[in-house]
């Protein structure tokens, strides 16, 4: 039986050997902006950075044998693997305290254009390799070209998790940040900005494939990828002194699934620029 | 057995079971007006992800309606859908925000179970609200065993409700007549005539199963014996409330044992003029009469069963506000500009794992403790398991 019974079951998978550890490294060139979302696998290190750079508007899945993110173990089917601790510690407190997500990536549509007024719709003939039913996937707009500050406005036409297409995101509004990998409808403070998550239709879970990207209102000079992820843990680095460790049975009651080839990256809330900022890490699988 | 009935039961259906649920969100304050320091606000039509309400600001004045989380233009939190007969509970939930200016806060997280709209802002006598009740479920009535047997897997004990049928209810039951729920099972219940009856187990005598199809309606579609259900009055759209510092009350109100003739006790709540956007209309710490969240109980109470009066004893002179009926789940103190707060119900609070029934429609209420600016924004999430 795949998953626990019990935390007797739990600690007899550690105690024999049934997962994996490893050790990884993100140092950020990016001079990212106080507030704004930032997506880390932009960024050097170990694992390398991958720059969502492939045929514009054409869906590409992103998988860890492919594509890179942090190592947590080999492929295990038909046992099911679970994160089992990630640890987050920095070198320095610039940019400090810092929120952060770890996302399983699942897809990405590369280079929308900000510069038309055009519809543009996407290539789906590639769909979600994970989470395929899209229950509880987000999207994020990350950007891969600086724009010039504009801010216009755009709304995304998507298939919801319940295989319902035509749906239209709330209206988002593009933020001034510059830096390679800044999440561009973040904002602290402006109307229409969001999160780093699109927000989905009144009722909607998740988002199985986007349909096409529309600017509404405005134009700029900017290309961003928008990209489909399943945020798996939720937590804060607080300071240099302190490393941040998620134990996730005990400290958050849940235990994310990690599938075979996930890509796992960190989308992150920095206090001020991360350029040169290292951040090491941990991360421990288990599976059963 | 629904619930979890050890931690090893938790985890295997939270894993080999996959019964669980993460729901990332973002809310925004609202656009209109900055927050004042002490004052609480209802960020339902904040933007984010989920989106603003459309909601709270439609519907017939002074009418009671219900909410779930699949009504139209309600924008609350998802939180996995209907699990029955299993039982869903809140697990570990985050928040934080990197916006400048809106710490320190307090967010609160509540069950919106109804609300009543009030556009009637510039009369001051008191006014009957209107409580009508909905459907349920349907049942089936068992005359050897009195039992009644229904889907209402919300229905708590003690609940008042009213029966109908299309036909001919079940003998010794009547339309128009309020029963009141002894609980048996989830889905089986027997009726008394009294509260103190309910309390009591004394049935009724069911002598036969009636002829057509018959319903359970009640006020509420959650937390149905208003046991622990708070109100609270907000602005509930970007057009602020008129001049006016009336003091607010329910006149009449039924408590949590069905008590009638209840009312808000002195000293009232004293609303704010040109109450903006989301403002929980008297909230706030300078003067006497500054509650929040809620509107206080008659001593001694700790629910509304339901509310039959609502006064303003002065005009507001223009704009709309809504009485909205919820259940507190969580707070979240926010202390530090880009740090997490974070709680595990598990373990940190014990015999803490708020429960999320179904069609629950999740909102968040926030303290601010600083004057947090327009659109200032919000993130956090949620996550959930059932068994």
């Amino acid at each position: 039986m795949a998953g626990f019974a019990g935390l007797w079951d739990y600690t007899t998978q550690v105690e024999d050997g049934r997962g994996h550890y490893s050790f990884w490294r993100k140092t950020p060139s990016q001079t990212t902006t106080s507030g704004i979302w930032f997506d880390m696998s932009m960024s050097p290190g170990n694992p390398g950075p991958q720059y969502y750079a492939a045929s514009p508007l054409v869906a590409q899945q992103m998988k860890r044998s492919t594509d890179g993110g942090i190592f947590h173990g080999p492929n295990i089917t038909p046992d099911t693997k679970y994160l089992k601790r990630f640890l987050v510690m920095s070198a320095a407190a610039t940019g400090l305290p810092m929120p952060f997500i770890l996302a399983d990536y699942l897809l990405y549509y590369p280079f929308i254009d900000t510069g038309t007024n055009d519809q543009q719709d996407m290539d789906n003939s590639l769909t979600l390799p994970r989470y395929t039913d899209g229950n509880g996937v987000q999207m994020m707009a990350v950007s891969v070209a600086a724009g010039s500050g504009t801010s216009p406005t755009f709304t995304v036409s998507y298939t919801n998790s319940l295989g319902v297409s035509g749906r239209t995101s709330q209206p988002q509004v593009l933020n001034t940040a510059t830096a390679n990998g800044s999440i561009v409808t973040s904002g602290t403070g402006a109307a229409a900005s969001a999160g780093c998550f699109i927000g989905l239709q009144d009722g909607d879970t998740g988002v199985r494939s986007v349909e096409s990207v529309t600017f509404t209102s405005g134009t700029d000079v900017g290309l961003f990828a928008l990209v489909l992820v399943k945020p798996l843990i939720t937590s804060s680095l607080l300071e240099q002194t302190a490393p941040c460790e998620v134990e996730c049975l005990p400290h958050q009651a849940q235990l994310p699934r990690i599938y075979d080839d996930a890509f796992l990256s960190l989308i992150t809330l920095p206090r001020g620029s991360l350029s040169g900022v290292a951040f090491h890490g941990e991360i421990e699988t288990i599976y059963n | 057995m629904p619930g979890f009935s050890s931690w090893d039961d938790f985890i295997q259906e939270s894993t080999a079971n996959g019964k669980n649920y993460r729901q990332d969100w973002n809310k925004n304050f609202l656009p209109t007006t900055p927050a004042v320091a002490g004052e609480w606000f209802c960020l339902a039509r904040g933007g984010g992800n989920p989106g603003a309400d459309a909601l709270f600001n439609t519907g017939t004045n002074l009418t009671f309606n219900q909410v779930i989380d699949t009504t139209s233009n309600a924008s609350s939190i998802p939180h996995g859908g209907n699990v029955a007969p299993d039982y869903k509970y809140l697990c570990n939930a985050s928040a934080f925000s990197a916006a400048a200016t809106t710490m320190p806060a307090v967010l609160m997280l509540v069950d919106m179970i109804g609300y009543t709209r009030v556009t009637s802002t510039t009369t001051t006598t008191a006014q009957s609200i209107t409580n009508t009740l909905t459907t349920i479920s349907n049942f089936t009535a068992d005359a050897s065993s009195d039992i009644c047997t229904h889907s209402a897997y919300a229905l708590l004990p003690y609940t008042k409700v009213r029966l109908t049928t299309t036909t001919t209810l079940p003998g010794g039951l009547a339309t128009a007549t309020d029963y009141y729920v002894i609980k048996v099972t989830d889905t089986t219940c027997q009726l008394a005539t009294s509260y103190a009856n309910a309390v009591a187990g004394t049935a009724i005598n069911i002598t036969d199963a009636g002829t057509g199809t018959h319903s359970i309606q009640t006020l509420y579609p959650r937390y149905t014996n208003g046991k622990g259900v708070k109100a609270f009055m907000w602005a509930n759209n970007a057009t602020p409330l008129g001049a006016g510092t009336p003091n607010l009350s329910f006149p009449s109100y039924t408590n949590e044992t069905y008590t009638a003739a209840r009312a808000t006790p002195a000293v009232l709540p004293v609303g704010k003029t040109a109450a903006a956007n989301g403002l929980i209309l008297y909230s706030g710490t300078a003067a006497a009469g500054k509650y929040g969240p809620f509107m206080p109980f008659q001593s001694g109470d700790s629910g509304y069963g339901s509310i039959e009066q609502v006064q303003i004893s002065s005009t507001y002179t223009s704009g709309e506000f809504s009485i909205g009926y919820c259940k507190p789940l969580i707070t979240l103190p926010l202390t530090t500009l880009g740090v997490a707060s974070e709680r595990e119900f598990m373990s940190q609070i014990p015999g803490g794992l708020p429960r999320i029934y179904d069609g629950a429609a999740l909102y968040w209420l926030i303290y601010n403790g600083a004057a947090t600016p327009t659109n200032s924004a919000f993130f956090g999430h949620l996550d959930f398991a059932w068994g």
